[in-house]
């Protein structure tokens, strides 16, 4: 287990170092950075190559930008809000963006825990099917068609909740996002949970258990559920990153001030910086949840966890 | 059953069949091929067919459609801005007339810009565009971009990811060790800033897409690939390729990648969608195929500027994009079971 | 039902619904069983062996269905002896008065029939806690001692440790512990030491041998392993495409097979000491049983085969009072045909060297 958690310990940090060498890299390349103006005389170039240090050998500047991206120092934004720090920028706009996503997850988790389980226990029939339709829709669907689909309806026909975000009523205006987010998670959880039960109940071991004579519910909660459940974990870290992706767009359908939406105006009005920082910031989140996720699999499977022995 | 029961031996049927030359002809399993039994289990799931049906239908009207009327994807007539659908056969009925619900300060009414503009012989079947441009044109050559885009994106992929797959499986040891390592690194990090990192350097366009589309999804490809072929090369026929002297490059292409074409297929399938809604979402930030030309995406897009007002400019490419997707997804699932039948019957 | 009797399953017919169609598993089978017996159903895979075990544990597929027959089963409670027919009985019941109290199974592989994210220790006490009204102190002084019962070390610790932990034949014996926690009648043994190696498949037999004669219950062995059945069985069952052709006492189906199937499987016995090299295999396929034809099923790949095979399906013949075969081949008309040479030859040298050794066979 300590060798396991060692070994995905590394690897993240190998990944979050890779992606901080490609935006360094980047960084340099960029057309229209201070550091490559054209309009710069040499005199002025060599003043500001001093002043950022980038004079000093390349291997010395990687250093020095690793260490102020952990730090968070990410430069200032040159577009969107002028010489205002980036650090400032996302501060406000993070904490909205991981609770419309919180939500999302949670409750696109649970229904689509309790759906998938309908679906496998009372297969072949009408249940299974209305689940599978469902959470096929749900899965092909992008998150933003929701999104407009529940902004046309709820917000702008019958006005139950606020078409734009609105900060006075910031639980009332993240409902419709974290649903249009959430169905996509559902959808796939459903899914999985499906596949994953009804191998669980065809296993021997279920078989072995029923002819000890349990009932059903014992069977299903003390065998089948947990069976079935350690792998969904796996599917939780893929989902976030797509949620990630949607939540650019529907936070842009409903104005919410989040970091996906500020994103998005980067992207267009080409403010580098703010790109690469929030390009740094989803890297980082995405590999910390997918180390928690996968040092927790190995917390809860016994296979994993002690190991083998014997055999 | 009765009328067999009923049959009384006679003296004459007791006698010595001496067939021997036909006794251990296999004649259950050796005539049940395996590419027959999976066209019948897809045929027998319905919601893959319907999949496979509106792929078809759609991938005809993305040939076919641009050329049913004599509007172009990118000719804009200014006076015939913002036209709602109007279809000639339908008109009588009430519905497609090109009339439309206008929401003004002083409550909904009703408006026809068709009676307006006096444009008695003018039909726009989906509507056209606040330039003018016909939507069921740009509908339809849209649909043709994205297909194309995602079917390329997810064959090139295929290629690169079953290559990498099947080179890392079958080899193993230090090549494997070092060929997932560097896979984990790829996979750490987030399509989405893969994608606006690799646009922010190449010029938007059909090529960058595509290639952005293959950095991110070759992955999952190599995943499944690898692990048949870890399932495959301890199997006995791989074994006795090699002990006959196959080489390895034989042995991955002639003996592996044949038994792994169910597997790759299902995942081609369920890539193609990923791949046209990451288009979709590019072109709607912005990083999508350049003006005038349009993806599905580019469409919702604009239409999404509009969408309060005109809601018929977003529907169809909404609907098509859904569409699309939802058939591949189904079609995919149809596929994966009638390769890998899961289902234990007794 | 007579008195010693315990299971008494009687033409029984159970078919399958699968998307490629009706499967007519099982076609009219009759098995019985007296108490402390063993009785083995022996056949190829697919001749619908653990079909008939999983039909008299109530624990059959969703798509089967029972078309005919009974499945009588006798055991005793509080009122005196009760005599059953588990088909008649719903899931809940069985479940309750069945399945672990009274009839308990070993299936088949221990890799796959053990829990994996539960300890050994919970899957045992399960059943006790579920059966009867004990503490979980008492529950589980009660596995340790079954653990040790059925020769596993330090069954202390083991209980704290999970499938994965353990080898193979650890976790078989772990798969009777089980069976045997809640002191059933009946034992069923799904092909107990198919998955094994042949080392421990030995040690296996013998243990279910021993607490068979230690605790006087019955057994039935489902396997294909006609090496397995000379060691443990008193009558055997031969089974062929969801049919019984042959049933008689273990001497007499080993001694004096009458059907041209069970000279098939003795033949294809590996054996040390025949002269002839080559290993003799029944040629053909066991039938699909989606596409029923008239006549005897094993027709096609019998040598023996008479025209009426065709047409007809055998009776079962009778050739002593526990000695049973459904061809027709031993129907007064038909041509005098004797097993082959070879197999006659190695079945009198078995026979010499059981007499000189003293054991049963």
């Amino acid at each position: 287990m300590k060798k396991y958690v060692l070994k995905r310990v590394l690897t993240s940090i190998g990944t979050l170092l890779a992606i901080v060498l490609v935006l360094f890299i980047l960084m340099h390349l960029m057309p229209g950075s201070p550091f490559n103006d054209e309009k710069l005389t040499d005199v002025q170039r060599e003043v500001i190559y001093a002043k950022y240090g980038l004079d000093d050998p390349i291997v010395v500047q990687f250093g020095r930008y690793v260490v102020n991206m952990c730090k968070g120092d990410f430069g200032v934004s040159y577009k969107i809000s002028k010489n205002t720090p980036i650090s400032q920028l996302i501060e406000t706009r993070l904490p909205i963006s991981i609770g419309i996503g919180f939500y999302a997850v949670a409750r696109g988790a649970v229904i689509g825990l309790i759906l998938g389980l309908l679906a496998a226990l009372k297969r072949d029939t009408i249940i299974d099917t209305v689940c599978t339709i469902v959470s096929v829709i749900g899965v092909s669907v992008p998150s933003y068609v929701f999104a407009l689909g529940l902004s046309y309806t709820l917000g702008f026909k019958w006005k139950i909740f606020p078409m734009l975000y609105d900060s006075a009523d910031a639980l009332g205006s993240s409902v419709m996002p974290s649903i249009a987010l959430s169905m996509f998670t559902m959808a796939s959880i459903a899914r999985f949970t499906r596949t994953e039960m009804i191998e669980v109940l065809g296993s021997e071991y279920m078989l072995l258990a029923e002819s000890k004579g349990l009932s059903g519910t014992k069977l299903i909660f003390t065998h089948a559920l947990r069976n079935a459940l350690i792998p969904i974990i796996t599917v939780l870290a893929p989902l976030v990153v797509d949620l990630m992706t949607g939540s650019l767009v529907v936070e842009k359908i409903f104005a919410i001030p989040g970091v996906g939406s500020l994103l998005v105006n980067a992207i267009q009005s080409n403010d580098y910086n703010v790109v690469i920082a929030l390009s740094f910031i989803y890297s980082a989140m995405y590999i910390v949840i997918m180390l928690v996720v996968d040092i927790l699999y190995g917390i809860i499977d016994p296979r994993i966890r002690l190991g083998k022995e014997g055999d | 059953m009765s009328d067999i029961s009923a049959y009384v031996p006679r003296k004459e049927d007791f006698r010595l069949k001496n067939e021997t030359e036909e006794l251990g002809l296999d004649s259950n399993f050796a005539s049940q091929n395996f590419w027959k039994e999976v066209v019948i289990r897809f045929f027998n799931k319905r919601s893959a067919v319907i999949g496979l049906v509106l792929i078809l239908l759609i991938i005809l009207f993305a040939a076919i459609g641009p050329g049913m009327n004599d509007y172009t994807y990118e000719g804009m007539i200014q006076e015939e801005k913002n036209l709602a659908p109007r279809v000639s056969w339908l008109e009588k009925f009430g519905i497609f007339d090109g009339s439309e619900t206008m929401t003004t300060s002083v409550g909904d009414m009703e408006v026809n810009k068709y009676e307006d503009a006096g444009l008695t012989d003018t039909y726009y079947w989906f509507g056209s565009d606040i330039y003018g441009r016909d939507l069921w044109t740009r509908c339809w050559s849209g649909t043709r971009v994205s297909l194309i885009i995602a079917i390329a994106a997810a064959f090139i992929d295929m290629l690169i990811g079953m290559s990498y797959g099947l080179i890392s499986g079958f080899f193993g040891g230090k090549v494997d060790m070092v060929m997932q390592r560097f896979l984990e690194i790829c996979n750490g990090i987030p399509r989405l800033v893969i994608v606006t990192l690799l646009l922010l350097i190449l010029k938007p366009g059909m090529l960058t897409i595509i290639f952005a589309l293959l950095l991110t999804e070759w992955v999952g490809m190599s995943r499944i690939a690898r692990a048949e072929m870890l399932k495959l090369k301890e199997q006995e026929f791989v074994l006795a390729s090699r002990t006959l002297g196959a080489g390895s490059f034989f042995i991955i292409f002639k003996e592996v990648l044949p038994n792994i074409v169910g597997p790759v297929i299902t995942q081609v399938m369920f890539s193609i969608p990923t791949a046209i809604f990451t288009e979709a979402f590019l072109s709607f930030v912005g990083l999508g195929i350049p003006v005038p030309k349009c993806s599905l995406g580019s469409l919702i897009s604009d239409g999404y500027n509009s969408f309060t007002t005109h809601p018929y400019q977003i529907i169809p490419p909404i609907i098509i994009m859904a569409l699309l997707m939802l058939s591949f997804n189904l079609l995919g699932d149809g596929l994966r079971e009638a390769f890998d039948p899961k289902m234990k019957e007794m | 039902m007579n008195e010693k009797m315990i299971l008494d399953i009687h033409d029984l017919d159970i078919s399958f619904k699968t998307t490629a169609g009706n499967v007519h598993a099982i076609r009219g089978i009759n098995i019985d069983l007296e108490k402390g017996e063993t009785v083995a159903i022996v056949g190829e895979s697919g001749s619908g062996k653990s079909v008939t075990m999983k039909a008299a544990m109530g624990i059959l597929a969703k798509n089967a269905t029972v078309n005919s027959g009974k499945i009588e089963f006798k055991y005793s409670n509080e009122q005196g002896e009760q005599v059953v027919d588990i088909l008649q009985k719903d899931k809940r019941w069985i479940r309750k008065h069945i399945n672990g109290k009274r009839i308990a199974m070993v299936f088949q592989d221990p890799m796959t029939s053990l829990d994996p994210t539960m300890t050994i220790g919970k899957q045992l006490m399960e059943g006790l806690l579920w059966h009867f009204d004990i503490s979980k102190e008492e529950a589980k002084n009660r596995s340790i001692s079954l653990l040790k019962e059925v020769g596993i070390n330090d069954a202390e610790k083991r209980m704290k440790q999970y499938p994965h932990q353990l080898s193979g034949g650890m976790r078989q014996r772990v798969v009777i512990a089980i069976a045997l926690s809640c002191n059933p009648d009946l034992l069923i043994c799904d092909e107990p030491t198919t998955a094994l190696d042949v080392t421990i498949q030995a040690k296996i037999i013998e243990l279910i041998k021993k607490v068979q004669e230690e605790r006087g219950i019955s057994v039935i062995y489902i396997t294909h392993d006609l090496g397995v059945v000379a060691k443990v069985a008193d009558y055997v069952n031969v089974m062929y495409a969801g049919k019984i052709v042959e049933k008689g006492t273990i001497n007499e189906i080993f001694y004096d097979p009458r059907h041209p199937y069970t000279w098939g499987l003795l033949s294809a016995m590996p054996d040390l000491s025949t002269d002839d090299p080559r290993l003799y295999t029944i040629p053909g396929s066991p039938p699909n049983l989606l596409n029923e034809k008239p006549g005897d099923a094993f027709a096609p790949r019998n040598k023996f085969a008479l025209e009426i095979d065709d047409k007809l399906e055998p009776p079962m013949f009778k050739v002593t009072d526990t000695h049973y075969a459904a061809t027709w081949l031993l129907d007064e008309r038909a041509p005098k045909v004797e097993m082959p040479k070879e197999l006659r030859e190695r079945l009198d040298r078995m026979k010499k060297e059981a007499a000189e050794y003293g054991s049963e066979l």
